[in-house]
């Protein structure tokens, strides 16, 4: 009987391949938002809000995940912005595999790539594929306990979007309260409120957002 | 759900370093797990026992050790244990934390012959 000593991570060939992902988006110069929320948070329309406000000054692609169909692709490339859609069928997540599949299509250079991963809020938070940075969404009909319940994504979202924020005369969602949870799993984490339906608090996501466009493209000319 | 997919890593995993080791059969696999990872330890065996099948692990078994979630406050520098994920030091309520374990997934050691 032999005792071999292993010490690898189980996703030691994710991890090897999103940091490949990663190699290749620096090269291409993007910032790469993974988007992670639960079905119905409101991913699609945070996306196409965040294209209205930015196609004017950056190139933008949308990479879109979805088990099946595309009608998110449809929706989005109606607003004039390249999509590639990835389906992955049975699984619940995107990991670096399924985004480096996709990744030879992408033939020009964009400042900014939006990752919209499959609704779920445990699975996608396991898998790096390769982002700058991970965006949680959470929308005020799912309550302000939800950091509290699925630690893990908030833990390692660097933004937390609290959307659907025009709902909040009619539904029991306390921001002040989310807020405090979402911190309570990530002290660091940046938050902002917003409705993709009014637009209200887009502003400030917009100003975040290209000023990190910025600062990455600053660090690539070093 | 997505135990599946881990699972069918650590079996790939798991093959490849007993290949390497030339280890025809394997016995055990001792795998760490983190208290603060969405893996749970019984959906990983639900799935293993499936995957394994026809492979070098066909006759193998999981040895689970748990780790737990500790955090290093940077204001009163204690390092304490937490059941529950809330990054807030117990000692003197700090936000100022920095996680040192229990986002481990890593298989520690294989045996057989």
């Amino acid at each position: 009987m032999k005792k071999i000593k292993v010490l690898k991570p189980v996703l030691v060939s994710n991890q090897q391949r999103a940091k490949e992902n990663r190699s290749m988006f620096d090269r291409m110069n993007s910032l790469v938002i993974n988007i992670i929320a639960s079905p119905g948070a409101g991913k699609t329309s945070f996306i196409k809000n965040l294209i209205t406000g930015l196609k004017g000054s950056h190139k933008i692609l949308v990479i879109e995940g979805d088990i099946k169909g595309q009608i998110d692709s449809e929706s989005i490339s109606r607003l004039g912005v390249d999509v590639i859609q990835i389906n992955t069928a049975t699984e619940c997540h995107l990991d670096a595999f399924m985004t480096a599949q996709v990744l030879p299509k992408i033939k020009k250079n964009y400042d900014l790539i939006l990752v919209e991963n499959i609704g779920n809020l445990v699975c996608p938070a396991e898998f790096d594929i390769g982002e700058d940075f991970k965006l949680a969404i959470l929308s005020t009909p799912e309550g302000d306990d939800k950091p509290l319940k699925y630690p893990l994504l908030f833990h390692l979202a660097r933004v937390t979007v609290i959307n659907k924020c025009d709902l909040l005369p009619y539904v029991d969602f306390r921001p002040d309260i989310a807020r405090k949870n979402i911190k309570r799993e990530n002290p660091r984490a940046v938050i902002f409120e917003v409705s993709s339906k009014t637009e209200q608090g887009f502003e400030e996501v917009f100003r975040f957002v290209s000023k990190e466009i910025n600062a990455r493209q600053k660090k690539d000319k070093h | 759900m997505h135990e599946f997919g881990v699972t069918k890593s650590l079996v790939d995993l798991c093959n490849q370093e007993a290949k390497k080791n030339r280890i025809e059969k394997v016995h055990k696999i001792h795998l760490r797990v983190g208290r603060f990872t969405g893996f749970s330890p019984d959906s990983i065996q639900f799935y293993f026992e499936h995957l394994k099948v026809n492979t070098r692990c066909s006759a193998a078994y999981i040895v689970f050790e748990e780790v737990p979630i500790k955090i290093l406050c940077n204001d009163c520098q204690k390092i304490s244990e937490i059941e529950e994920p809330v990054l807030l030091c117990p000692n003197c309520g700090s936000d100022e934390i920095d996680l040192i374990s229990g986002r481990e997934f890593s298989v520690t050691s294989i045996e057989g012959e």
